[in-house]
């Protein structure tokens, strides 16, 4: 129910999203408009708005509206995000260039000293948009600063969007109609918009809810445990599996912000919070300095990786640090005395590093918890399974009929690619298994 | 595979923005 009440909403999102992205272009053939050109130049003009159309739409589906990313979960809306500025960035530069091959005295526009504002603004638009992509396709190679990008990306996203409007309203044509005019303006005030909430109105919102941190654990794996407790207000209720962004060092209005799993069970009442977070060299290492006492923001939960769906048995399946999400599953479900059988798949480098192996022993009394170990680095004597996750470790450990589990799957990109390929070869069907990548920004 | 599902709602979202673009086109076309 809750499964097929999802792809309601998710199909519901989707006709709206080319709603938006087709609407405001159907509007300029209402009431009166200028003569008609020829079909490509027509054309031209026609994936020009959509393209701009689909442009100011990310800004909307980066906003963190949870209901509109609940339905497909935010590491798809984010992989939505990314694909689809490759289609608008096709269309923007497709318009200019088929303009240059129907009508070639236009290439003259190209000379920005010489050419009309309106021409200076397209130019500025496409080579911001150009720019944007170029940075978010490439970031790691072309040594950018995660914080550096983000602030750029904005920036970027807001000259090409504002310049592209610009370029149509000093084209006029069809935007010669005021109410055209106004509806387009309209629009890219909207988009803006929904950036200033999001930059603005939010981080006003989670100012006055700040968390406090109320203990630093160190856990196995050079991993730390914040314990975060609400300071003054009742703090939020999640579900296990979900997540939030976090801001440890400035405010809330600071550009970036990162995502992470809670890995306490979600059955607490008292507003207390714990995240689980692996020292990956990058901010993360300062993670086990955070003096206790410290305020801290979190914007959540997000997330639609979590249990709830009818199973006979949960299968959690983790690589590395994806254990947090898992964890906060297990916990809550020894919290609600759940019976039904869990099955955790745990792949680790070597037994040392297994984060959370003492409580998971402990858990076994509360649960009907297996833990499955999978060390890709193990020491001399170790007798349990090594290397990387397969179908046939799989079969060696679960019970037939696969297809009746509900797995999750949490872990690094190119584990998850080889486990959700390996359930494929079980012929167990996409919707028995949920899968969160934590890499998603 | 929800990524590869992601990827297939980009490609139904760019075929239906192409034709919507053409019919576009074509509505003025007919206008003459």
């Amino acid at each position: 129910m809750l499964l097929h009440t999802y792809n309601v909403r998710g199909a519901a999102w989707l006709i709206l999203y080319l709603f938006f992205v087709l609407a405001p272009l159907f509007a300029l053939l209402t009431g009166l408009h200028p003569p008609a050109r020829d079909f490509w130049t027509e054309f031209s003009a026609a994936i020009g708005y959509a393209g701009l159309a689909i442009m100011g739409l990310q800004f909307g589906l980066t906003a963190r509206f949870r209901y509109v990313t609940e339905p497909w979960g935010e590491d798809v809306i984010y992989h939505f995000h990314r694909q689809i500025s490759l289609l608008a960035v096709g269309l923007v530069v497709a318009h200019p260039i088929i303009l240059f091959i129907e009508r070639p005295g236009l290439i003259a526009l190209l000379n920005s000293i010489r050419a009309p504002w309106r021409a200076r603004f397209a130019a500025v638009s496409v080579y911001s948009l150009i720019a944007l992509v170029v940075m978010a396709l490439w970031r790691v190679k072309l040594k950018i600063k995660y914080e550096t990008w983000h602030l750029t990306h904005i920036l970027l996203a807001i000259i090409a969007v504002t310049a592209g409007v610009l370029h149509m309203v000093g084209w006029g044509f069809y935007l010669t109609d005021d109410r055209k005019r106004a509806l387009w303006i309209g629009l890219t005030v909207f988009w803006i918009g929904l950036l200033l909430y999001v930059r603005i109105a939010k981080p006003l919102f989670l100012l006055r809810r700040p968390y406090r941190i109320s203990e630093v654990r160190k856990e196995r794996g050079d991993t730390s445990t914040l314990v975060m407790q609400p300071d003054g207000h009742p703090g939020f209720r999640f579900r296990p599996g979900q997540f939030a962004w976090l801001t440890v060092w400035g405010s809330p209005f600071k550009i970036t912000a990162h995502p992470f799993s809670f890995s306490s069970s979600a059955a607490a009442t008292d507003g207390r919070v714990e995240m689980t977070i692996r020292n990956l060299g990058d901010f993360t290492s300062e993670i086990h300095q955070v003096p206790v006492g410290k305020r801290v923001y979190l914007d959540g939960p997000y997330g639609a990786f979590t249990i709830g769906h009818p199973a006979d048995m949960h299968v959690l399946i983790a690589g590395g640090i994806g254990i947090t999400p898992m964890m906060s599953m297990i916990r809550t479900l020894a919290d609600r005395r759940d019976t039904r059988p869990v099955v955790l798949l745990y792949g680790s480098e070597d037994w040392e590093s297994i984060t959370f192996r003492e409580e998971l022993e402990a858990l076994k009394a509360r649960l009907d918890l297996t833990v499955i170990y999978v060390l890709t680095n193990p020491s001399e004597g170790w007798t349990g399974e090594r290397g990387f996750m397969t179908a046939e470790v799989f079969k060696r450990h679960l019970p037939q009929p696969y297809a009746e589990h509900e797995y999750f799957i949490c872990g690094p990109n190119v584990m998850m690619d080889a486990i959700e390929k390996a359930l494929g070869e079980m012929h167990v069907p996409m919707s028995k298994y949920h899968s969160e990548r934590y890499s998603f920004v | 595979m929800r990524r590869l599902f992601a990827d297939r709602l980009v490609l139904v979202t760019g075929v239906i923005v192409m034709l919507m673009s053409i019919a576009f086109a074509l509505l003025r076309m007919a206008e003459g």
